[in-house]
């Protein structure tokens, strides 16, 4: 098959959620000598680029990119063996966690699976992370953001307190503060003065570049 | 008219003099910390005792804040029962599950049922034991997790959302089994003297599971689940977080007596959207906590003005809203009256 071609059809099968057929490919690609970044690149990344719109314009949910997602880890599965090592460019690094006291990760992850896949570095502490966890991995890791999450209300006063933390160590402008989650809104992300706020994945991985940029 | 008169009323569609304020429990929690202060009762201790949690769930009614009682204070009850870790919490912090209990949907049969004699599934009914045989007039909410969001904390949600799809018949005896469960602990409830059960689904909504998931997983398992309470006695609230736009219709199919909503829903887009239900909502929960009580008077008004027939905390309330706060909402109600 033509390299473009079965780039295509690499991405067009992470959209159709087929991992069996994205790892038959993936497969077929080094069988053929074709270099496995470029496959990433050209072949399993655009097709997540694909999910993340169509999930933004609101035809696939959380299933779907789940899904998708897990096609795209069984492609990178057969190819990373194959990488040549080199040197990186400079990734954005993103410091991400679920607030102590929830345990509900689902956009969380939503969010590191759609930034893993827009090429960011990704520090993902899990969920219930104690709060100045997430200060001392941003400053180990050199991170651009700090990206918090909860679901539940009772723990939304943590994400305040963690920029408190931040100005009180004088490294408040050091970091982008991003927030999310159920209850979460722009109005309270401007009382706490986080940086960002967006309503999904898509939006915040679009954020993020965009702030980057600006920085 | 005594609040359990006007909140089954207002259910039955019947004359009220004027709208209830509730706030059910369970993941619409309505414990604060002024309230754990002033009845001298506090989280976590009272998650794990029948005694405490009664008067605890007093605490909200008797001190001018809400016009119902409601229990357990958490969303973990059921999936402990089933087997999960659960880490209490504190005092602010609610208890929340900390290890799951399978890897896979197809996994489901090695789950155990949930004992509603033991445990703080049994420690639930108790409270409401006590809260019965001590309150005649108050309507008692029993509160369950909604099958979806059960089911997703015995199971990393990830996974479970992945195989909903790809094992999806699995995925379905998986989540038969909990709701068989969840409707044998809201039976044991009403036994016990439940007036009302509230559901709350709230990893189950539209916006994460899209409308054809939405209506094939949580729309058809709180049906089953609630028919067989309708049946035992009870009224059913239905709970569901984050946006509804997608899925008015679908939302429509649900069988309950009442269907209430995040702040983050608009009444003028829900009333007409749904002409026929009666709606509970939706004070934000923000402000509720981090506002003034003038405007939450404001509120309040709209929200009546504008076809909410219950007035609640739109996700139950922060650990840290003011008492004066938190009762505007029923002073502006009982001025309208």
């Amino acid at each position: 098959m033509e390299k473009e071609k079965l780039f295509a059809a690499i991405a067009e099968n992470i959209v159709e959620m087929e991992d069996e057929t994205v790892e038959e490919l993936c497969q077929q690609a080094l069988d053929e000598g074709i270099d496995a970044a470029e496959t990433i690149n050209e072949g399993l990344i655009p097709g997540m680029d694909k999910v993340g719109d169509l999930y933004e314009s609101g035809e696939y949910f959380l299933p779907e990119v789940l899904t998708a997602s897990y096609a795209m880890n069984v492609g990178i599965d057969v190819l990373k063996p194959h990488i040549k090592q080199e040197e990186n460019g400079e990734k954005i690094g993103v410091v991400i966690g679920v607030v102590e006291g929830d345990t509900h990760d689902i956009g969380k992850n939503l969010v590191r699976i759609m930034s893993e896949s827009g090429g960011f570095e990704v520090w993902d502490l899990g969920r219930d992370v104690p709060l100045d966890d997430f200060i001392t991995t941003a400053e180990e890791k050199n991170a651009d953001f700090i990206c918090m999450s909860t679901l539940m209300t009772t723990t939304m006063g943590g994400m305040k307190t963690v920029i408190e933390k931040l100005k009180e160590k004088g490294i408040r402008d050091k970091y982008k503060v991003m927030i999310g989650g159920g209850p979460i809104s722009q109005k309270f992300a401007d009382e706490i003065g986080a940086d960002a706020y967006t309503t999904d994945a898509a939006s915040a991985v679009k954020k993020m570049k965009e702030l980057k940029g600006a920085k | 008219m005594n609040p359990r008169e006007r909140l089954l009323h207002t259910i039955e569609k019947a004359e009220i003099d004027r709208p209830a304020c509730i706030c059910p429990g369970g993941m619409m929690n309505m414990i604060t910390a002024e309230l754990m202060e002033s009845c001298g009762v506090s989280l976590p201790a009272a998650h794990s005792d029948a005694r405490m949690m009664a008067d605890l769930a007093k605490a909200a009614y008797t001190s001018g804040c809400f016009e119902n009682v409601g229990v357990p204070f958490c969303m973990t009850v059921e999936a402990e029962a089933m087997g999960a870790k659960v880490t209490m919490g504190s005092n602010i912090v609610e208890p929340h599950v900390s290890e799951y209990v399978i890897n896979t949907v197809s996994d489901h049969t090695k789950l155990p049922c949930v004992d509603h004699t033991a445990g703080r599934a049994g420690i639930t009914v108790e409270a409401i034991r006590l809260l019965r045989e001590e309150l005649r007039e108050v309507p008692i909410v029993g509160n369950l997790t909604g099958p979806v969001s059960t089911a997703s904390s015995l199971i990393e949600p990830t996974v479970f959302f992945k195989e909903l799809r790809k094992k999806n018949a699995d995925a379905h005896a998986f989540m038969a089994f909990v709701t068989d469960q969840l409707i044998a602990f809201g039976l044991a409830q009403i036994e016990a003297g439940a007036d009302v059960i509230a559901i709350s689904d709230p990893s189950g909504t539209g916006e994460i599971l899209g409308p054809r998931y939405f209506e094939e997983f949580t729309v058809q398992y709180l049906n089953r689940l609630i028919a067989p309470l309708k049946a035992a006695g009870a009224k059913v609230i239905v709970h569901i977080c984050g946006q509804m736009r997608q899925v008015y219709p679908q939302a429509n199919k649900i069988e309950s007596d009442v269907l209430s909503f995040d702040s983050i829903v608009p009444i003028r887009e829900a009333r007409p959207a749904l002409p026929d239900r009666v709606l509970m909502g939706n004070i934000s929960t923000y402000t509720l906590e981090f506002g003034e009580p003038e405007k939450i008077a404001v509120m309040t008004n709209f929200a009546a003005d504008n076809g909410f027939d219950i007035i609640s905390p739109a996700c139950g309330l922060g650990m840290r809203s003011p008492l004066g706060n938190i009762r505007a909402m029923l002073e502006t109600l009982k001025e309208r009256g």
